[in-house]
């Protein structure tokens, strides 16, 4: 008898406590500064480019095989004002296959990639899943406007 | 109106609880032969959740696996990469530094603890509670997460131990919010005592069910709580230590009966001992060194050879049987899962008790399904 | 108190008693309907709140328009019977349980003067109608024609025609104090004490013997929701599910009622018939939320029993002490000792119910855990 009584009065005291749901999406919770959400592409604002310039090397480091790359001259190094030879051409991601392995960023020589840790990379529901693919323009979206600081960038 | 008089034929009732269980351990059939209310035979049906993840990982290298290695054994993660470094690093011959094994073996041992705070929840739940065990668990959970997310970047799959050490420095703050995360967590453990433990009902649904003895234990191959709580005191953390364990001072309980009540003491035992282990490992813990060795290879390219590596993981002993040809990728991988092996004592332990019983005793057996079917 | 009055339906200038009664009894019937939707706000609120979690919020303020969201849910789905199920069993066994729950109202007062047929033996007929209903089980079971359906149905009727007994017994033991089987004489007797003094192992009885009649947690095995995905109810949908559901909660409210009534001392304790039907209503309404607040806070707390650990708590201990108690009722009334006898006499017999129970559960005694601490061995 004495164990149900004691079961009555833990649920007793629980329910006074405070109720520790936080109601999205009026409320959100804080995301720690290293969350890896999803792959973003960084701007370079000295230069006004991407640093990425296609070198390949997250593509093959990828465990599944979720990028596409493509790189050409760069027509900025021509004129002087970039000291990247190469830049990036087209980048897709395909978000519905990343595991979100950080490997990507990683590998980078270069710095170019970081993992976005902001609410807008988990808020990403489509109802099509070829909509996932992200393009060059979507993946630099973020960074050019100034709206993600990537944690870790080792 | 004349009836004839037939002999009744009596057949025992197949019950199929199928692949959508309403109680909370994945994909998983169980077909009960019950005459009345008593099972007469088992059938487990396996094999729903396999997707060929040992072939998977013949295409990855040393880095990339580790991201497999986690979504095999999805509640104790740090224990699957913790044993799958290992391998590579004995067949590298590559030795970890200080600073970086203390790590592993907290952020282990906090996983030890969510895995166990899992359990904990679903076990209420097949008990027949409406959810309330359920709730505190994961309102426990939520604190270890936390911690997880601000050290590796991810709520549940970590990919976070690299061969040869970890793959960043944790923050700055590591050490804090590990000791806050503790004494949140350890209300945690008191609320389910109190609900749970000395709870009559709970006490009458659980004892002198499901019990095997030591010897049936070690015949079917069992291993972790499952084993200690039929009394025998191996724990591989001990008896064949890894990492740093052999500098800490825990104790490893054991139960006497081998039934489904000592199982959830041993498990509830456990995660007290985890506590004490996590704060002496706070106090060990070199504050600051190299988290890789300095002659760090840039590619893992390993030997040809073969070695087997095991953990205590919250389930029993996972193991890694690794046989690499040279190359940076392995030829052959094999992950020997706790909750396999766990799960072929299921029909020796279920005839002769109750229906109601079988839901408790699948429920104590605490098994992953992922980890089963690979 | 031997007078039976003969209280006054609620719209008297009418003048004519059938019209009145009928009026009344549209009135309970909306009335219940609504109070037993909002039985399941309540539930979800309070069982979340034991969780550490907001129950439903997003439907209106507060989530109070959730139960008529998921009443027009359930009124637009379709109806489904399986095609091998017996027709009329089928659908019949969904009124056989709930026309019972709703015919106990005609009897309960909710004040003084608010009683639709002010019946001398209407504690008889509130414990025989709710023991209808476990015939609509058993049609549920059979008529649906599924194994799980099935299994649910017999388990559901052993359960319910168990607890039948230690209710009835509990009941019996009140009426033999207060002389009389009126539920109205029965809350007149209380004006001074409650009789939840004078009969506590009565009271517990029937506390417990009413969590099992209204088959809710810990005695919620024909409607298991881990072994038997729903038991009894599994082949129904839409708005006969709803309907079984509902009378889960109508019998609910029944059985608070006459818990607070019988044990609670109804509205007439403490201040008595004089304050007003507006304050009686309140009282009655405080003391019945008191019950229902009870039983949800054990529906979220306990596990379930195991089907034969219920059936021997019921006959080897429940009526066993029913019967005791009887006994001693007896014993006091017949020699005429004072009441405070029955106070001593009952609550020794329930610390006796407690200490059986907890004798039988603990009847092998368990070693704790071993903690073996060996120094680990040295790496290999």
């Amino acid at each position: 008898m004495l164990g149900i009584l004691k079961s009555l009065g833990m649920t007793a005291r629980a329910a006074l406590r405070k109720p520790v749901t936080i109601e999205y999406p009026e409320f959100h919770r804080e995301i720690a500064n290293r969350d890896r959400a999803f792959p973003i592409l960084i701007w370079d604002f000295e230069v006004d480019e991407p640093y990425c310039t296609g070198c390949h090397a997250c593509e093959r480091a990828c465990p599944v095989e979720c990028m596409t790359v493509v790189m050409k001259d760069n027509p900025k190094h021509a004129s002087g004002e970039s000291k990247r030879r190469k830049i990036i051409d087209e980048f897709w991601i395909d978000y519905g296959r990343c595991m979100r392995c950080n490997i990507c960023v990683e590998v980078c020589n270069f710095e170019a990639i970081g993992m976005n840790n902001t609410w807008a990379g988990h808020e990403l529901s489509r109802y099509d899943r070829s909509d996932l693919v992200m393009d060059l323009d979507m993946l630099l979206a973020q960074s050019k406007e100034k709206k993600v600081e990537p944690g870790l960038r080792a | 109106m004349v009836v004839e008089d037939r002999e009744l034929e009596v057949i025992d009732m197949p019950i199929n609880m199928g692949p959508q269980h309403p109680s909370t351990h994945g994909v998983f059939r169980m077909v009960l032969i019950v005459d009345g209310e008593k099972v007469v035979d088992v059938t487990p049906h396996i094999g729903y959740m396999h997707r060929g993840g040992e072939k998977l990982m013949e295409a990855m290298d040393y880095r990339q696996g580790i991201g497999y290695a986690d979504r095999t054994e999805y509640l104790a993660q740090f224990s699957a990469e913790l044993c799958y470094c290992m391998a590579v690093e004995r067949l590298m011959d590559i030795e970890v530094p200080e600073r970086a094994e203390y790590i592993r073996v907290i952020l282990t041992e906090l996983n030890r603890l969510s895995s166990h705070f899992m359990f904990m929840g679903a076990f209420g739940i097949d008990a027949g509670l409406f959810g309330t065990s359920f709730t505190y668990a994961f309102r426990e959970r939520e604190y270890l997460q936390d911690i997880f997310e601000e050290v590796s970047g991810d709520r549940l799959m970590y990919a976070y131990f690299r061969v040869g050490g970890l793959a960043w420095e944790v923050p700055d703050n590591f050490t804090q919010r590990v000791h806050e995360t503790l004494k949140k967590t350890q209300q945690g453990i008191r609320d389910i005592d109190d609900l749970m433990t000395k709870n009559e009902i709970f006490m009458a649904r659980c004892q002198n069910i499901g019990s095997f003895t030591a010897e049936q234990a070690i015949a079917y191959g069992l291993s972790g709580p499952m084993l200690r709580a039929s009394g025998v005191p191996f724990d591989l953390r001990k008896d064949e230590p890894y990492s740093v364990y052999d500098r800490f001072s825990f104790a490893i309980p054991v139960g006497r009966y081998g039934d489904v009540y000592d199982r959830y003491l041993v498990r509830l035992e456990e995660m007290r001992q985890s506590v004490a282990i996590v704060e002496q490992a706070l106090e060990q813990m070199p504050p600051d060194g190299p988290i890789v060795p300095e002659k760090m290879p840039r590619r893992l390219r390993t030997p040809p050879a073969e070695v087997y590596a095991k953990v205590e993981a919250p389930r029993g002993e996972w193991g890694v049987y690794l046989v690499s040809k040279g190359g940076d990728k392995p030829y052959r991988l094999k992950m020997r899962s706790p909750s396999f092996c766990n799960l072929s004592g299921l029909r020796e332990m279920t005839i002769g008790q109750l229906l109601a019983d079988a839901v408790v005793i699948l429920g104590s057996m605490d098994i992953v399904l992922c980890d089963v079917d690979r | 108190m031997t007078d039976v009055i003969l209280g006054a339906p609620m719209v008297d200038e009418l003048g004519h008693p059938f019209v009145s009664a009928l009026l009344g009894l549209i009135v309970i019937t909306l009335v219940m309907t609504v109070a037993v939707m909002y039985g399941t706000w309540i539930e979800r609120k309070v069982v979340a709140r034991i969780q550490q979690r907001l129950g439903p919020t997003r439907t209106g303020p507060l989530g109070l328009l959730q139960p008529i969201a998921d009443t027009v849910k359930l009124l637009t789905k379709e109806d489904l019977r399986p095609a091998t199920a017996d027709r009329i069993t089928f659908e019949a066994a969904v009124f056989a349980i709930f026309v019972p729950a709703f015919l106990a109202f005609v009897v309960v007062p909710f004040t003084a003067d608010w009683v639709i047929a002010p019946l001398p033996l209407s504690l008889v007929y509130l414990l025989a109608i709710s023991g209808l209903s476990f015939i609509g089980f058993l049609m549920a079971g059979w008529g649906s024609d599924s194994k799980y359906a099935f299994l649910g149905g017999m388990r559901a009727a052993a359960q319910l025609i168990s607890y039948e007994i230690p209710l009835i017994l509990a009941m019996v033991g009140v009426v033999m104090i207060v002389a009389s089987a009126d539920v109205y004489d029965i809350i007149l007797y209380q004006d001074k004490v409650p009789l939840i003094v004078w009969q506590p192992l009565g009271f517990f009885i029937f506390l417990v013997a009413s969590i099992a009649e209204l088959e809710r947690q810990p005695f919620d095995i024909p409607t298991g929701e881990s072994e038997v995905a729903g038991g009894v109810f599994i082949e129904y949908s839409g708005i006969r599910w709803s309907m079984f559901q509902l009378t889960s909660y109508v019998n609910m409210y029944v059985l608070s009622l006459l818990g607070a009534f019988v044990f609670l001392g109804g509205w007439e304790w403490p201040f008595g018939r004089d304050i007003g039907w507006g304050y009686q209503l309140l009282l009655t309404v405080v003391k019945m939320g008191l019950f229902v607040v009870f039983y949800l806070q054990v529906r979220a707390t306990f596990p379930r029993i195991r089907i034969d650990q219920m059936m021997s708590y019921a006959w080897k201990v429940l009526i066993p002490f029913a019967l005791v108690q009887i006994f001693l009722n007896g014993l006091v009334l017949v020699y005429d000792l004072p009441d405070v006898t029955l106070l001593i006499t009952s609550g020794l017999a329930t610390a006796a119910m407690v200490w059986v129970v907890y004798q039988s559960v603990r009847m092998t005694p368990r070693e704790p855990l071993q903690m073996v601490s060996v120094p680990a061995r040295s790496t290999v």
